[in-house]
């Protein structure tokens, strides 16, 4: 069928009833060739040819038609992916307007949280001195288990 | 008759099968969404400071909820693009 997609639609359909239409002629014009009897000896040729053109027509119809369904198939499918992609980028817009708005209320919100730590900073500070193994600990903790490594903490005796 | 019948075997070529199909691509994704959690913050090792240690806490906790959004936004964009796609027929 590829072939076909080469062809202009209306010219192909034009050309295989042309096919058709030269055999059934060629068919229904073997009679007259009695009246012309130097032309009798073509007659068997022209029911042959006559045969082989109107079976191609006809076959070439039927592909014709296979094509055209085909690309009906192909336009519908087309159709139902566009409207998918249009339905997948609205989504996607929807879901990026929600991460906006969840970002924006965290930044926020922990901006206020750092802000309450800043007040109450040396409230908290001038109760309690850490011992030197807690930032070790905390940043130990806070390593990846994948490429931290043994954890070595060494605490003050 | 014979160059006929060779010119017409050929053209009956024309019905060898092609599969036709619509071309779908594949769904994009919120940029933003593609990137990776970070590390977690870390101490001044040498910090005495309590306050320090919350700070970092509390960013610790801010980097937990931002990348939580992103894996949740990842399982909401996957079940979402999957319905769309099964839509097609």
């Amino acid at each position: 069928m590829w072939m076909l997609s080469f062809i202009p639609d209306s010219f192909l359909h034009l050309v295989i009833l042309g096919v058709i239409g030269i055999g059934v002629l060629t068919y229904l014009a073997i009679p007259l060739l009695h009246f012309f009897p130097n032309l009798l000896p073509l007659k068997e040729p022209a029911r042959i040819l006559a045969t082989v053109l109107i079976i191609a027509g006809v076959y070439f119809y039927g592909s014709y038609d296979t094509e055209m369904s085909w690309r009906k198939k192909v336009e519908e499918q087309q159709a139902q992916i566009d409207k998918a992609e249009a339905a997948s980028k609205d989504a996607n817009a929807k879901l990026d307007a929600v991460r906006k708005q969840k970002q924006k209320v965290r930044v926020e919100y922990y901006a206020q949280v750092h802000e309450r730590v800043r007040e109450v900073e040396k409230q908290i500070n001038a109760e309690c001195k850490l011992d030197p193994v807690v930032p070790k600990l905390i940043n130990e903790a806070a390593k990846n288990p994948y490429t931290a490594g043994s954890v070595i903490v060494e605490v003050n005796k | 008759m014979k160059k006929i019948l060779l010119a017409i075997a050929i053209l009956s070529l024309v019905g060898c099968a092609a599969t036709p199909h619509g071309k779908e691509t594949f769904p994009e994704v919120p940029k933003d969404m593609l990137t990776a959690c970070p590390d977690l913050g870390t101490v001044d090792p040498t910090t005495t400071k309590l306050s320090d240690v919350v700070d970092s806490v509390t960013g610790n906790y801010q980097a937990y909820y931002s990348c939580k959004d992103n894996v949740d936004s990842w399982i909401n964009w996957y079940n979402t693009q999957q319905k769309i796609f099964n839509s097609i027929k």
